[in-house]
């Protein structure tokens, strides 16, 4: 199962709906706090929902069961600018305390200009889902490459045509 | 007893030292404090909201009560008087200081250089009002008269929410930012935005204290402090993740040529681009509350002095 965020809608529900923009580290915290509580099944943020995948409930497990794996979804579509404290605070810490796989989509180049040294300085991996499904690695190169490695093992992605590579699941 | 502090003609990060001395002597004894802006030329928004940072430490007894507000004389030259107004000085110096002088009524400053005027920041929902803001005011300038990719206008608005944080999360006080356009003809013969950002809290020294003296032994000091937040990436917080916001405004800098200055206690700190003569560390200057940050992005293209 692949858990879908809608980051905007989380926001929207965490700070004053007038504010776009996930800044500070105040606002990072509560955001992050509601995306946990969405990826542990409790609901917790407006904005999730689960896409019934190959895993079934509670995550997605490879068809040997070798273990479950986490995937969350995040659309980062009508987010404004994220600072440095907001990307440390969700993004960082979500792949640092929870170990989870983090699938961001809706990423413009400022998002991942400010995502991209918080994962690289803390040795952590995320991917990249473009609009046409294939899928760009963000942070530091070895976590990255083993991210892509396990999700291939798991049948979570597979290889395109071309070199690139796609999720697997809805 | 009233003590007086002359505000230079000509306010901005090089004459702030001349202020801060006049400050700390003046502000030696407790006694009601003057500042005496009324010959005041010019000021930049680092002027400006280090005089308010004053005000902010200056009121004695930490009381709200009008005899206990320090006094400040405003310009008498119109068209300075007009611009303080624009940039909302008097709109937040009406709560520190008891104002002598004409001043004008506000008016909003909206087709001018002033991209975000004199703004206090107390809390997290004051930055949000400020990414917000800049961004709806700041695009077209950034990428039209200073030449910066569109795409850097996000990067911009990181840069302010981290220096803005800075206050909320170290100061122990409000504090307050203001970033505006102009061309600077001294220095760069081309147009420049200009971020400042001021408070009279506990400053880098204090706030840091507790979890990097030791690391530094007979170095500590303020500019010590200053080196570790700024060169280190050093955060009084012990989460691996924290100092990511300065970091990321140096980065923010080097891609576009821009500047950084820190002030805080006695020691200056600067990451200094080729255009500039400024020094990196400076250490020994008249002592000041809190701490005040300088970012400078200029006009994209050749930058030779």
């Amino acid at each position: 199962m692949i858990q879908y965020i809608d980051m905007h809608a989380v926001l929207q529900q965490s700070v004053s709906g007038l504010y776009t923009d996930l800044v500070t580290r105040p606002t990072g915290r509560v955001v992050r706090e509601r995306i946990e509580q969405a990826i542990a099944g409790l609901g917790g943020a407006e904005g999730a929902g689960g896409a019934g995948g190959a895993g079934g409930a509670g995550g997605a497990g490879g068809p040997d069961g070798a273990g479950e794996m986490t995937i969350a979804r995040i659309d980062f579509a009508g987010v404004g600018c994220i600072d440095y404290s907001c990307a440390d605070e969700i993004v960082a810490k979500l792949l640092r305390d929870r170990p989870a796989v983090l699938v961001l989509s809706g990423i413009s180049e400022g998002h991942r200009e400010a995502i991209e040294p918080v994962l690289t300085g803390h040795g952590l991996a995320a991917l990249i889902e473009r609009a046409d499904g294939t899928l760009d690695v963000l942070g530091a190169k070895g976590a990255a490459a083993a991210l892509l490695d396990e999700l291939v093992a798991r049948r979570c992605a597979a290889r395109r045509p071309g070199g690139t590579y796609a999720l697997t699941l809805a | 007893m009233t003590r007086l502090v002359e505000v230079p003609a000509q306010f901005d990060d090089r004459s702030f030292d001349q202020f801060a001395g006049a400050f700390a002597e003046a502000n030696k004894d407790a006694e009601r404090l003057l500042f005496d802006a009324h010959a005041a030329e010019w000021a930049s928004p680092y002027g400006l909201v280090g005089l308010l940072a004053a005000g902010q430490a200056a009121r004695r007894g930490g009381s709200a009560g009008a005899a206990d507000r320090p006094l400040l004389t405003a310009p008498t030259n119109p068209e300075v008087l007009s611009y303080w107004t624009r940039a909302g000085f008097f709109r937040e110096a009406a709560e520190l200081f008891e104002i002598h002088g004409k001043v004008p009524r506000a008016k909003a400053a909206e087709h001018s250089d002033v991209l975000l005027p004199v703004t206090p920041v107390r809390a997290a929902e004051d930055v949000h009002a400020v990414v917000s803001k800049i961004q709806q005011r700041a695009s077209a300038i950034l990428a039209s008269e200073l030449g910066l990719d569109p795409k850097a206008t996000m990067g911009f608005a990181m840069a302010l929410s981290e220096a803005c944080q800075n206050i909320v999360e170290h100061a122990g006080t409000g504090g307050w930012v203001a970033v505006q356009a102009y061309h600077w003809r001294r220095k760069l013969a081309r147009r420049v935005v200009v971020i400042a950002v001021a408070d009279a809290g506990v400053g880098f020294r204090h706030s840091l204290e507790p979890t990097q003296s030791k690391r530094f032994g007979d170095r500590w000091g303020d500019a010590a402090a200053l080196e570790a937040a700024l060169v280190q990436g050093v955060s009084r917080f012990r989460d691996p993740g924290r100092g990511q916001g300065l970091a990321g405004i140096r980065r923010y800098l080097v891609r576009w040529d821009g500047k950084i200055a820190i002030r805080s206690g006695t020691a200056r700190i600067a990451i200094v681009p080729k255009w500039d003569e400024d020094v990196p560390l400076k250490d020994g200057l008249p002592p000041f509350p809190g701490a005040q940050v300088l970012i400078i992005i200029p006009e994209q293209g050749s930058t030779e002095p």
